[in-house]
């Protein structure tokens, strides 16, 4: 359930391109005789990432298609087909649907919180020093990128586990603040286990944990922006502000794009995040999410067919997310911007 | 070949393709497994004949393919037995593995037909029983085989291991470890303050009164662990109301909730909470932080838990704190079941599939583990009782909790009870959710019965969820 791509899949969607555009330019030459070397070379190049393609992400898909039209409950080899059945049962059910709303509230929420704090570090350490002299970020900026960059490294368990223990209700950090502050409320304030708070925080470590980096892949898209255009900017009179609005943002609009699918992705899932922080969906419900509910259909209840519908529409949501950030992109102009490359 | 060049813009789509293929595949990847292929159902290679010495006929030269849960008792208990049984049949060949996964571990074998003789089914991953009951062996003839010093096995056992190991018409699964619900206290805080556990919930709540007098809460809970207060509350109304009201309950009746013992189990509990005798902010603890705040901290005088719950806060429990634990509490002095009735848990289930390597090796195995040799070994080695009576001795090898379990057990004797549609259904996670808000004074008794009796209907309603009927 984790949003890393594996090379050979990335390597594969590339080789399958490359042949078709190959064979679209007109041929010069007769065709050479089949050598060892070439085809020796497709077997390695061609054939093998796109045989483990095929069998490890594009079988494993339609088989789980498969099974979610079953009534498979995972240890025998025997099973029904039972047709639409577990796709009418989760759009039905009171639990599965409450956790797609989770689910879309924090692909709306995630990645616009993520993306605008970690492109205002970005600018910050790479553009927003001094406007005298060469461009560049604030002083010391390199501990601040090592600093914002830690939480990255650590695992999300971890990440989960230590900021369970800074909103604990009687030992907690925040609440030991908070009281010490004067506030009284703040006593024994359950943040996890309240309905108000526990998805505005369990965001809040999300997001704590994502901005790193991404503020990382921007300031290396930033970087990758001549030091001219930024000079020619400043000597046309704009400020900071201007400058990071009509110049760095549109030129690594491709970097946010990326950004903005990767976030969506990890939102989709989240399971790691939400099922440390509230393993059995939170209060009232309020931060369960998809993944967790399959988890728990397939491994504590045995319905491996009704898992499997979960997982697919998983992966139809995704799809869609994907494509409507595309479209967005399109239609706010992506296509017309220049890009430096 | 003809050279293209790489346009970077059509690598990007390409990216973003990928990306959003990736989480399809890992989503879907985890719950495809196994093949569609057909396994024969023929049975198990050709078995020893049966005889009073080899009761389940295995082969003597055949083998043991034992799958062990690797969790707290370790697997040592397992190799234990696994040795007693190659004494008694040396040319048998015994393989005692450990899993950390039985569930992901087991499942291709199931499918392929081909599962271990015998799994401890225990664990976070453990596999749900109702998805392979009609793949198990039954237990009856291992309750009536005699054990390695020559005594009925059934005679050796506490009661009720047959009734709890039961699904539906099936003894399936044989518990091996005894352990039971209770309420926990500090005898020496008890003590000092001249307080006594309560045995009615009025009790319960004037004790409260007196804890709070003295700055202590009288529960604490862990949002986690938040159903301990409905394993209490079923315990209250099962030993209250007896089998009428549990099996209502058990088998998912519609109303079940409204019976007139739940609710007033429910009341005197809401009673308490609503009076402030309850810790705040569990449901935003973690169980044994909350756990601690009871054996460490003393913030809070009762814990409803199993008996394990010594082992668990071993490291966090104040010395001389002298953990005891007392029946779970009645509403008056004349419940149906009695007082002393326990619900009484069994652990560490173990399950012989049918298919097994070597017919009936499994069940040798259960033999080996029952015997006297075996069990007082476990007892020794991990301080928990098994299944098997008298192998504690009077001082509990130091616990005063393994002292006080034995001496609930034995008060018991025959009156034991079980909660078994948690677990079989799996609806413990949904059950957090509303106890939680519920321990959290955020809902009153009838939103919470309410709740309860909409989980329970929701499985009672699904016609895709084998049902088992509860005795």
């Amino acid at each position: 359930m984790s949003a890393a791509i594996p090379p050979s899949t990335a390597a594969g969607v590339a080789l399958e391109d490359t042949p078709v555009r190959a064979t679209a330019v007109p041929r010069r030459r007769r065709h050479r005789p089949w050598t060892f070397d070439k085809v020796s070379f497709f077997v390695v190049f061609l054939g093998l990432p796109l045989a483990v393609y095929l069998i490890f992400v594009v079988s494993p898909f339609i088989q789980a298609f498969y099974y979610s039209l079953t009534n498979w409950g995972g240890f025998s080899a025997t099973f029904d087909f039972v047709g639409l059945f577990n796709y009418t049962k989760i759009l039905t059910d009171d639990l599965f649907t409450r956790a797609m709303i989770n689910n879309v509230v924090l692909v709306i929420l995630v990645p616009v919180v993520t993306i605008v704090l970690s492109l205002i570090l970005a600018i910050l350490l790479t553009v927003g020093g001094s406007s005298y002299g060469q461009t560049r970020g604030l002083g010391h900026s390199g501990f601040y990128r090592i600093v914002s960059f830690f939480p990255y490294c650590v695992p999300a368990v971890v990440i989960g586990l230590m900021w369970g223990q800074i909103f604990d209700p009687s030992h907690g950090l925040v609440n030991g603040l908070l009281t010490k502050a004067g506030i009284s409320s703040a006593n024994e304030f359950a943040w996890l286990g309240e309905k108000s708070t526990a998805m505005p925080i369990s965001i809040f470590i999300m997001v704590w944990a994502y901005i790193g980096f991404y503020m990382l892949l921007f300031v290396a898209g930033i970087k990758s922006i001549p030091a001219e255009i930024f000079e020619a900017a400043r000597i046309d009179g704009a400020g900071r502000f201007r400058t990071a609005i009509s110049i760095t943002v549109p030129l690594i609009r491709d970097n946010v794009q990326t950004a903005w699918i990767y976030l969506g992705i990890a939102s989709l899932d989240a399971f790691v995040y939400m099922s440390v922080l509230n393993p059995f969906g939170g209060p009232d419900n309020s931060t369960l999410v998809m993944s967790q509910q399959l988890f728990s259909t397939a491994f504590q209840k045995g319905q491996y067919g009704v898992a499997c519908a979960m997982g697919v529409v998983i992966a139809l949501m995704t799809m869609i997310f994907a494509g409507i950030v595309g479209l967005v992109n399109r239609l706010t102009g992506g296509k017309d911007t220049v890009t430096l490359a | 070949m003809t050279q293209s060049s790489f346009n970077r813009r059509g690598f990007l789509k390409g990216a973003a393709a990928a990306a959003a293929v990736v989480p399809l595949a890992s989503s879907l990847a985890s719950c495809a497994a196994g093949g569609g292929s057909s396994s024969d159902s023929s049975s198990a290679p050709s078995a020893g004949a049966k005889s009073a010495d080899n009761p389940f006929g295995i082969n003597e030269s055949g083998k043991l393919d034992a799958v062990i849960f690797n969790g707290g008792y370790g697997i040592s208990y397992a190799q234990f037995a696994a040795a007693q049984m190659k004494k008694k049949w040396p040319k048998l060949t015994v393989s005692v593995k450990p899993s950390n996964n039985i569930s992901q571990e087991l499942q291709p074998r199931f499918v392929a037909g081909n599962p271990p003789d015998v799994i401890d089914n225990s664990g976070a991953n453990s596999i749900g029983v109702s998805s392979i009951l009609s793949q198990l062996d039954t237990f009856d003839d291992l309750m009536s085989a005699k054990n390695y010093e020559g005594k009925t096995i059934s005679d050796t056992l506490y009661p009720g291991v047959k009734e709890m190991g039961t699904r539906g018409d099936k003894f399936a699964i044989f518990n091996y470890v005894m352990s039971g619900y209770a309420v926990w206290y500090s005898d020496s805080l008890f003590q000092a303050n001249g307080w006594t556990a309560p045995k009615t919930w009025d009790e319960a709540y004037q004790l409260g009164a007196k804890a709070k007098a003295k700055g202590k809460y009288l529960f604490c809970w862990g949002k986690e662990a938040a159903t301990y207060y409905r394993t209490l509350i079923l315990g209250t109304a099962y030993k209250q109301g007896g089998d009428e009201v549990r099996l209502a309950i058990e088998n998912l009746k519609p109303k079940a909730w409204s019976q007139p013992v739940i609710q007033q189990a429910l009341t005197a509990l809401k009673k308490i909470i609503d009076a402030g005798f309850v810790k705040p902010g569990g449901a935003g603890t973690q169980f044994t932080a909350a756990q601690a705040q009871w054996s460490n901290d003393q913030a809070a005088l009762l814990y409803p838990s199993g008996s394990w719950i010594e082992n668990e806060m071993k490291s966090q429990t104040k010395a001389g704190f002298k953990m005891t634990g007392a029946p779970e509490f009645v509403l008056d002095d004349s419940p149906v079941m009695g007082y002393e009735a326990m619900n009484a848990a069994p652990g560490e289930p173990f399950i012989c599939p049918k298919q097994g390597v070597n017919a009936g090796a499994g069940k040798e195995f259960m033999r080996a583990m029952l015997s006297e040799a075996a069990a007082k070994n476990f007892a020794e080695k991990i301080l928990s009782p098994t299944v098997v009576k008298d192998t504690v001795p009077a001082d509990g090898f130091g616990s005063t909790a393994l002292v006080s379990l034995t001496k609930m057990l034995n008060a018991a004797g025959e009156k034991v009870f079980n909660i078994q549609w948690v677990d079989y259904y799996g609806v413990n996670t949904e059950h957090l959710v509303v106890w939680n808000d519920f321990l959290a004074g955020k809902s009153s008794v009838a939103q919470m019965t309410d709740a309860m009796q909409k989980i329970s209907d929701k499985v009672a309603n699904d016609s895709s969820v084998e049902k088992i009927t509860i005795k």
